[in-house]
Parts: C-alpha cells; structure tokens; sequence
C-alpha cells in the first residue's frame, strides 16, 4: 500500500513538474524591466506590418522609454474575437475598429476613451470621421479611406470605346458590349465579399438617404418597400443577362480578383482598398473607380461610395492611457500618414497628404465628388445586414426579388421584435 | 470480386491524390503560369514562394510554437487519460459507468460553447497570450475524446486478468503500469496519433487565447496568411504545403508505428 | 481486492483539470443563456427563457437546424459506408494495401483550415480544378458552382468532410477486423459458407464496437462540424450552409447577442445528447442481438 502511495505522490509530481517546465518555457512575455512602457497596438492590416514596423521603430527612437509591440489578426477574426481581447486591457492599448456593429458594442461597453477637443483631429478631415463619433463625441478617429466601388480596366473600355455610363440604360449598354466582345463585363465575387459590396452602390440612389438602413433596422421602412426590391431586381438583371461571370455565386473574392488581373473581366465589383494589390499582380493594368447608377442621369444624387474604417482608439482600460495616446498623435503626424499611405496603397482621411502613387491617386479623384457613407456599415444589427447580403444571394440563386426581400424582412421583423 | 476491390481502391486513391497533387504542384508555379495553366506541370519548378513565405514570416518560430504545445499536450492527455480509463475499466458498475459518463459528456459539448467563459477564466488566472495556458486548456478539452476512446479499447483486455494480476498482489500502480500500458501499447500509439492530428490542426482555441504574433501556431499563422495574400493563390498553397509538411513527415514516420500497431497478433495479445 | 479510493486517486488530476477547465465554463455558458450580456460589457440583466423562446422562433434558427440535420445525415451514412467498404477492401496487410492505407488516412493529418482552403480552388467555379477537369472530359453539362449553388452547397462540403476523414474511420474498421480470430473464418468457411454469409454472420457481429465507434464518433463530429463551413463558405449562401455550430457563432462574435448563443449552445447540446442517448441504445440492440 505504502510504495503505491509514494507513487502517486511521484505522478502527481510528474504532472506538476510538467506543467513547471512548460510555464518555463513559456515565460519572459512580459519584460517591462529598466524602466520602459509597453504598449500594445492591435489591428487586422497583416498586410501592413511592415510599413507599421517601420513608423513604430521612429516611434520608439522618439520616445525611447515606450516600446510598442504590434499584434495583428485577420478582418474575420477581428470582427470576431478582438472584442474578448480588448476588455481586459492587457492588449491593444491601441487598437482599430471596424465601424457600424463592432463600433457600436465597443463604445456600449466603454471601451473607448474620448478623444474629442484632441489637438491630433485637428489633422483629420472632420467629414471623414464622422463614423467615429457618438453622442457628440469623439471615440474613434477612422484613419483609412475606402471607397466601395467597383474598379474598371481603362484599357479594355478604351478598346471598345467606352466611359463610365452616367444611367442605367447606359450601364446595361456598356455590360452587353462588353459581353459581345467576349469580355466578362463584372467579375463578382458572389461567394463572399461580393454582395456587400456591390449593394452599396446599387443602392446609393434608389434611395438616396443617409439613414435608409437605420429607418429598416427601426422598423420605419421595410426591404419590401420599393427602394430594395428594385434593388434586387437590378441584381437579377445583370445575372440574367449575363453581365457577371457564370456561376458568380461560387466564386470567391481571389478568384474574382485574378478574374479581372488578367483582364478577363472588365469590372471588379469591389473597392478601392484593392488597387494597388491588383496592381502589385499585372503592373501594366491601368485601373479606375466607377458606380452604376441605377437611375436615369438626372435622379442621381450620388456619384460613389466611401467608407471611413480603421478607426483607431485609446483603450480605456489601458495601463498606459498616455503613452498610447502619444502613439496615436504619431500616427496623425501628416508626415507619418503620407508615409502610411504611399507604403500600404491605402488612402487615409487626414488633410493634405500627397501621395505618389498611381493608384491613391485614382482614388482621391474621389475626393471631391458626392459619395455616401457606405449603407452597408449603417446596418447596425450583424444578423440584419446578413439578411440583407442574402438577399442578394437569393436573387442570385434564382428567387424573385420580392420573395428574397420578403423572407430577409421576415428575419428583421424578428430582430425588431427582440 | 478481386478485381472489384482493385477498382474502388484505384479510384478512391486518385480522389484523394487529385487534390492534393494540385496543392503541391501549384505551390511551384508563379501566379502567372498559375493562371495560364492552373492544371498542368509547371513550365519550370519554381522555389520563388517558398523562399519569400520563409523570407516574410517567422515559420521556424511557427513551427516551434506548434511543436511544443502538441507534444505536451498529448503527453498530458495521454498520461492522465490513461489513468482514468484504467481506473473507470477496474472500478466499474455505476460508479465506473459514471465517471465515464461524466468525461464523456465533454464530448457533445461544442467549443463555441466554452469559448468565451473560457477565455474570460483564462484572463482572471493570468495566463492571456501564454503557450502553457494553451497547453493545459487543450489537454482539459481533449480528455473526453481520450477517456471515451481508450476506455473502449481496455474494456477489451480481460478483466480476469488484471483480477489475477491484483491476487497476485500486484498494487493498482502495478498492474496500470506493468500490465495494461503496455497491452494498451496499439490503442495508446492510435489514440496519440488522433490527439496529435487533433491539437495540430486546432484552429479555435489557439485563437482565442493567443495574440502575439511570435507566439501563433501553424493553422492561425495560414489564416494570417489567407488575409495577407488575399489574391495569391501560389502563395496562400504554398502556406498550405509547409504548414503541413511536419505532419506528413512525422506521418510516414508514424506511419509503420500505426500500421504494425494494429496488426492482429497485437491487438489480440 | 480492488482498492477504490487509490483508484480515484487515479482520476483526481484528469477531474480537476477538465472540471475547472471545461465543465465550469460550460456551465457559465447556461448561466449566460438566462441573461442578455452582449459578451463585451461589464454588465448585463437576466431576462428568464427569453433567449430560449427567440432561438425557437427564430428563422434562422431553424435553417441551421434543418442543415445541421441534412449534413450529419448525409455525412454518418456515406462516411461509414465508405470507410467499412474501404476497411474491408484494405484489410489484408500486404505491401500495397499499407501503402494505399496510408494514402487513404493522409487527408486526416491535414488542418481543416487547409483542407477548406484547397477544396475551395477545387470547387471554383472559373478557375477550380474540378469544373476545369469535367470541361476538358467533355461534361460541360455537368460543370457547377458547387459551393456557390445554395442547393449544393451544404453537400458539397459534406464531401469534403468525408473526403478528409473515411480514411480515419477506416483505420478504426480494419483494427476491428483484425481484432476477429482468422480460426473463425477459417471454420466458417470449411463450412461452406460463400462471402456475403461470413460478412453477414461472423464479420459484422464481430464489428459491432468498431462499428459503433465509428458511427458515434462520426455523427458527434459531424454535427460539431464547424472549421469547414468556417473556412468555406461560413454559412452561405443565403443561409444555405449555415448550421447550428456557425449560427451560434455569429450570434456570439458578430452579433454581439452572447445570452442568445449561449441558448442556443445548450439547446444544442440537449439534441446532440438525446442523439448520442438513442444511438448508443440502437447500436448496444444491435450488438446484443449479434
């Protein structure tokens, strides 16, 4: 009995023991010796750290008792998991955020600190952060600038002589031309990104208001109500006639892409954040910015769609609530933005940045010109703005458009009633 | 009948070979020959993606990060599970019955569930962002699976015989340890197997409980992958081919260790 | 002679680790399901059955669970089939057979992420090997958008589930058959009996736990699937693929509604417990009978 005894004590050891060499192993995350700060930035843009690593280094030679360590994760993940890792303020002192649904449960849960009256907004395009304010204050500042449109291949329309068409006829008229020249007049990313993409622009003059999405999600307005129905059968339209490549609900946003670098496809019913990746693949593309407008020329109120995103914040559960805000002044530095931009071919919504490129340069043609904020974003409710997306989806599939509006209001019927 | 087993076998392994001769021969080609030719050999074996993923990420660092976490963790399953089977198979009647109930309950608990009370328990312990933490949540999850399965395959051993192995007066420390290990040796070796595949492969927990980038295992570190070479997909097949190259070596490593292990003398001992 | 408490001793370590590390947060998940905590804020309120009552309602809901139910369906039968006809196929040990096992288990080591990743280029419609493969055969007609098609899609990745794992299952079959003495067939056979009698009387009695191993391990796992739907189509389109595990999972993370995923998780693991109950029941029948 005894000798069993002393060896369970000694398995029990073993265990413990096991778990004592792994926490070894495991040790050292937190070296905030000789006196310096850590801080945490979290984001999704794993395609920009490099460009970040860069800004942090000056950073940090600036600042030396601050160190910022970067973590990023992938925009699913991040709509998905960031919110669990913000509340307890051990990471992303400073952090972005998507605007809409995680903006709203963010500032709901006080994870934002305000930042209105900050000297560093004043560097900022006060119309362009309005996504980032709430009540009258100033959370977030939306630091990249997107324009949800879709892209064009300027050569392929030269080709058969055609401009952006300014109506719907105009629209469907350049699509057939495109598609008797063996050209895939859109390539749609069906499969995922797609639908909520190309809704904003098919939508933005149907009806032309800022808050049509917020009337629905309230229950003031419903997706039966004429503004989507038509909206879905101009989906349907364009599917019918053959405008998008076959079986476009299959297709995936690389594949779609690939479908346009290679100049098979005339359109990519994305946006502008995908420039300069297209570019990076088929250097020789030359690429502009286009919406249909799906109503005749004279009913158009808007010529585009932007969005402000990236919004970046100070976490208010942060340990170092100063030394964060002094990195989110360096990132607001114009210089450091330009800096940002130029590296990454992403626009940003401070003023007075030149960019070199090619393709920011497309982009901030749309500076200027009327875009609404994306009504996609201004679906606040997740399941809402599912149903809306699948809605098109069901269109596509080969519903009628009033069945697919009817079944997606059936779902915000329920959410309204919650 | 024989030339029937010959077709499905044939068949069957061009279905799994199709697929998987695609992922290896792509992850040599450039995007352009990829385009122009997504089914074909490539014109020239090209290494270009190999070397810039190697070039851009920290693999090695990836790969050690995985290494570890499973290696401790099916230790840890393995040791404990084995423990309890043994004891619920030696006990038995209801009170058998119920310890096995109860791990096995964990089975039908889906992870989504647990996700979130988890992360939070984790975060109070203090163990946000730690590979250990990983380690231990993992091993708590996995005990049912071990427990169900290895139960099974020890209820097969003969009572009679660990009856007489305890006459004998041979400790319960003895008997687990001398006697049904190493009868257990098949079971054990496919068990681990499964548990490795498992905790390799995992995707939730590791995303819930790590953050830093230094410390990503290899199916978070492909989902990286997948937002950053969103229109590539040489590159994004090329993370798909290292990121399991590990697993098929040690695969055909483990490979005989499998098969010999369930051969029918020892199976039956 | 048994020594009970040292036998619970035994167990001591695996209790603790899985009870404070698995069955506690469970537990917190139904007590969240009583309350409206949007898993973000500090707070929240109790709100009774409200957030089982809203699951039941809910169209969504009941999508998923119609899929859920198609998918594990379509994945138990087809995956135990194929693995047995496999096993079977497989069991001798010779030189090839080792090597084709081998072959055939391989897709069960690969991460779900990747398997989800190259099945994805496989069933692209434009540029995926498998329309591709059937234009260059001829079969235009035949060509799809499989993932993309909402009345495909759910079974096309029921595919590719099977496809990464009847040859694990296959594994656990041919354990089984070699777990059957040879003298048994042996004797059968002197007695003349043809194959399909050894296959009916001897071999698959004999099978009945791999078997019952296999079934049960896959119909949990198939209603758990989760990464694949994930990484493929996460629940598109329209709803078409989405299942239980990824509807509670949108509910919690996308749409901040942790209470309502919380109930719906526990509704879930009541129909994955009553399944596994009825199963476990259908197939000890099967093996007392046998």
């Amino acid at each position: 009995m005894k000798t069993q005894r002393t060896r369970l004590a000694l398995l029990l050891v073993m265990v413990l023991a096991l778990t004592g060499v792994l926490s070894a192993c495991g040790g050292g995350s937190d070296q905030a010796a000789n006196g310096k700060v850590t801080i945490s930035f979290l984001h999704w843009r794993g395609e920009d750290t490099q460009t970040f690593q860069k800004i942090i280094d000056a950073f940090e030679q600036k600042n030396p008792n601050i160190v910022v360590d970067m973590q990023t994760l992938t925009s699913d993940q991040y709509q998905t998991t960031a919110q669990a890792k913000l509340t307890d303020g051990s990471v992303g002192d400073v952090f972005a955020s998507f605007p809409g649904a995680q903006f709203e449960a963010l500032a709901k849960a006080g994870l934002f600190t305000d930042l209105t009256g900050e000297s560093l907004l004043k560097n900022y395009n006060a119309n362009l952060i309005e996504a980032g304010s709430k009540d009258g204050k100033q959370w977030a500042v939306p630091y990249q600038l997107v324009y949800n449109m879709p892209i064009y291949n300027k050569a392929i329309f030269e080709q058969y002589g055609l401009t952006p068409p300014k109506d719907w006829d105009g629209f469907l008229k350049a699509c057939q031309t495109l598609k008797d020249n063996g050209i895939i007049p859109i390539a749609f990313a069906g499969g995922d990104i797609g639908p909520g993409q190309f809704m904003n622009t098919m939508v933005m003059n149907n009806e032309p208001s800022e808050d049509i999405f917020t009337k629905v999600e309230s229950g003031q307005a419903k997706l039966t109500d004429e503004f989507w129905v038509k909206t879905l059968t101009q989906f349907k339209e364009l599917n019918d006639k053959g405008y998008f490549q076959p079986n476009s609900l299959g297709t995936k946003d690389p594949a779609a892409g690939a479908l346009f670098i290679q100049g098979k496809a005339a359109m990519l019913a994305s946006g502008s954040y995908q420039l300069s990746q297209n570019a990076k693949q088929n250097p020789e593309l030359q690429q502009g910015l286009l919406a249909p407008i799906t109503v005749s020329a004279d009913q158009a109120k808007y010529e585009g769609v932007h969005t402000s995103t990236f919004m970046l914040a100070v976490n208010s559960r942060s340990k170092h609530p100063e030394e964060a805000k002094k990195f989110l002044e360096f990132l607001s530095q114009p210089d450091i933005a330009a800096q940002y931009a130029n590296e990454t071919g992403q626009n940003v919504t401070l003023k007075d940045i030149k960019y070199d490129s090619k393709e920011l340069n497309i982009a901030q043609e749309w500076a200027d010109k009327k875009t609404l904020f994306q009504p996609r974003y201004t679906i606040v409710n997740a399941e809402n703005q599912k149903a809306v997306t699948n809605s098109i989806q069901a269109v596509l599939g080969g519903a009628t458009p009033e069945q697919a509006a009817q079944d997606a209001q059936a779902i915000i019927d329920q959410q309204i009633g919650r | 009948m024989k030339w029937v087993g010959r077709i499905i076998m044939i068949l069957y392994g061009l279905l799994v070979a199709a697929p998987l001769y695609f992922v290896v021969v792509s992850s040599f080609k450039t995007s352009q020959s990829f385009y122009a030719n997504p089914l074909g050999w490539p014109d020239t074996w090209s290494l270009q993606n190999f070397i810039t993923i190697f070039d851009a990420q920290p693999m090695l660092q990836y790969f050690w990060n995985s290494a570890r976490v499973t290696l401790f963790t099916v230790a840890i399953v393995l040791f404990l599970g084995s423990l309890i089977s043994y004891a619920i198979v030696r006990l038995g009647g209801r009170l058998g019955k119920f310890a096995f109930a109860y791990f096995v309950a964990g089975l039908i608990i889906p992870s989504q569930v647990i996700m979130l009370p988890l992360y939070s328990l984790v975060r109070q312990l203090g163990w946000s962002d730690s590979l250990t933490a990983l380690t231990v949540v993992t091993a708590a999850g996995l005990l049912p699976l071990t427990v169900f399965t290895l139960t099974g395959f020890m209820e097969m051993l003969s009572k009679e015989m660990m009856e007489a192995g305890s006459m004998d007066g041979a400790g319960e420390w003895k008997i687990y340890w001398r006697l049904v290990l190493p009868l257990s040796g098949p079971s054990l070796s496919a068990t681990a197997a499964f548990l490795f595949v498992m905790v390799w492969n995992d995707l939730l927990i590791p995303l819930m409980l790590l953050n830093s980038t230094e410390k990503l295992t290899l199916p978070l570190a492909l989902m990286q992958f997948r937002g950053e070479y969103v229109t590539d997909y040489t590159m994004l097949l090329t993370g798909v081919v290292i990121t399991a190259l590990p697993m098929v070596i040690l695969f055909v490593f483990l490979q005989r260790f499998f098969v010999t292990g369930l051969t029918a003398g020892s199976v039956k001992g | 002679m048994i020594n009970r408490k040292l036998l619970w001793l035994f167990m001591l370590p695996g209790i603790l680790l899985y009870t404070g590390l698995f069955v506690y947060p469970a537990l917190s998940g139904l007590f969240y399901s009583f309350t409206n905590w949007d898993g973000v804020s500090p707070s929240y309120d109790f709100v009774g059955v409200a957030n089982y009552k809203d699951s039941f309602d809910s169209i969504t809901f009941r999508k998923a669970f119609m899929n859920n139910i198609k998918f594990m369906i379509v994945v138990v039968v087809l995956q135990t089939v194929i693995s047995l006809v496999l096993a079977l196929v497989l069991a001798k040990n010779s030189r090839t057979h080792v090597v084709f096992r081998a072959l055939y288990f391989f897709p069960a080591i690969l991460s779900s992420v990747s398997v989800g990743l190259i099945w994805s280029f496989i069933y692209d419609p434009s540029i995926g090997l498998l329309n591709m493969s059937l234009q260059s055969a001829g079969l235009d007609s035949l060509m799809g958008s499989w993932t993309g098609d909402a009345k495909i899609a759910l079974y096309a990745i029921a595919f590719v589930q099977i496809w990464a794992h009847a040859g694990q299952m296959m594994i656990i079959f041919i354990a089984g058959l070699h777990a059957i003495p040879g003298e048994l067939m042996e004797a059968a056979r002197i007695d003349g009996a043809n194959r399909m009698q050894i296959f009916g009387r001897i071999t698959w009695p004999l099978l009945a736990p791999s078997a019952a191993i296999v079934i049960s391990y896959t119909t949990i796992q198939s209603f758990k699937a989760f990464d694949l739907i994930f990484v493929m189509t996460d629940g598109g389109p329209n709803y078409a693929t989405e299942i239980l595990t990824t509807y509670i999972y949108h509910l919690a993370f996308s749409n901040y509604s942790f209470g309502l995923a919380s109930a719906g998780s526990m509704i879930f693991l009541v129909l994955l417990g009553i399944l596994t109950f009825f199963q476990f029941r259908a197939l000890r029948q099967e093996g007392a009978r046998g």
